[in-house]
């Protein structure tokens, strides 16, 4: 971050805020914040249309088709407001620029592929645990679902390890 | 015990949106859109993560204690993560490797 830019909130004060978007979510839906399913549901029309025979065949691939047009599931509509609410709070303090985040010791392109790996495997492990950090450690940990708390807390000690072995790509 | 409203339909779908483009904007108010202050926290340096994580967490969680203890909200309507233990063990370690690689 560079000195023209505004510094980010309290962490603090933007919890207190996220916190209240999630009370609201499961006041209005009955169901928290999500995530991965947005991507599942997108990942699971591209099968069926590349290979319908194929896709229909899985279950749990036919269940998402089942659910109705990508547009028109809850999950894939509030995964774009979250691009558009990221956009609208970097636009104001001046965060809007094209950079790429990494560590000092690390070239753009293995930045890049271990950003690529990284995505696959956490879209991967989504699905082994049924939710990510959106729709389960956070969502999942408000209502106090013990699946959720286990998945933090393996999430860090995944994370915890991962980092040191990666250390050149951040530090 | 009026809530959840449970909206449906294209009402769900605008309040989907609604709620996502605060959720949006409050991760990157907090800097939960920067990898290097996310990956901060596994080595000790930004626990910022943990602090927007952790305040929004004890916000919704006591939110919906006040709302049912005031009788408005029916605690037994609230969609509640499933727990399969290890499946959710194994997978949040999983994430948590792919999360510290990439960086998100």
């Amino acid at each position: 971050m560079d000195a023209r830019m505004k510094p980010y909130w309290s962490p603090y004060a933007a919890g207190v805020g996220l916190g209240l978007t999630l009370l609201v979510t499961y006041v209005l839906m009955g169901f928290g914040l999500g995530a991965s399913g947005a991507f599942t549901h997108v990942a699971a029309h591209l099968e069926g249309a590349l290979s319908p025979a194929r896709a229909q065949s899985n279950s749990y691939i036919a269940g998402y088709l089942e659910a109705g047009r990508v547009w028109a599931q809850w999950v894939v509509i509030e995964v774009v407001g979250v691009v558009v609410g990221g956009f609208l709070g970097a636009w104001s303090p001046g965060r809007l620029q094209w950079r790429l985040e990494k560590g000092a010791r690390i070239g753009w392109g293995r930045r890049l592929l271990f950003a690529f790996v990284g995505g696959a495997t956490v879209g991967f492990a989504s699905r082994v645990a049924q939710g990510c950090t959106s729709g389960l450690a956070l969502s999942g940990g408000a209502v106090l679902s013990p699946g959720a708390w286990a998945f933090t807390l393996a999430f860090m000690g995944g994370g915890f390890v991962t980092a040191w072995i990666v250390r050149r790509a951040w530090r | 015990m009026i809530w959840p409203i449970n909206l449906e339909g294209l009402p769900g779908l605008l309040a989907g949106l609604g709620v996502g483009v605060a959720f949006g904007f409050f991760l990157e108010r907090g800097g939960i859109g920067d990898p290097k202050k996310l990956v901060g926290l596994f080595y000790l340096e930004d626990f910022t993560m943990l602090k927007v994580m952790f305040a929004a967490i004890a916000t919704a969680a006591a939110g919906i204690g006040a709302l049912s203890a005031l009788g408005l909200m029916d605690l037994g309507a609230v969609a509640v993560q499933t727990t399969y233990i290890w499946p959710q063990a194994v997978g949040g370690l999983i994430l948590g490797a792919g999360f510290a690689l990439g960086g998100y």
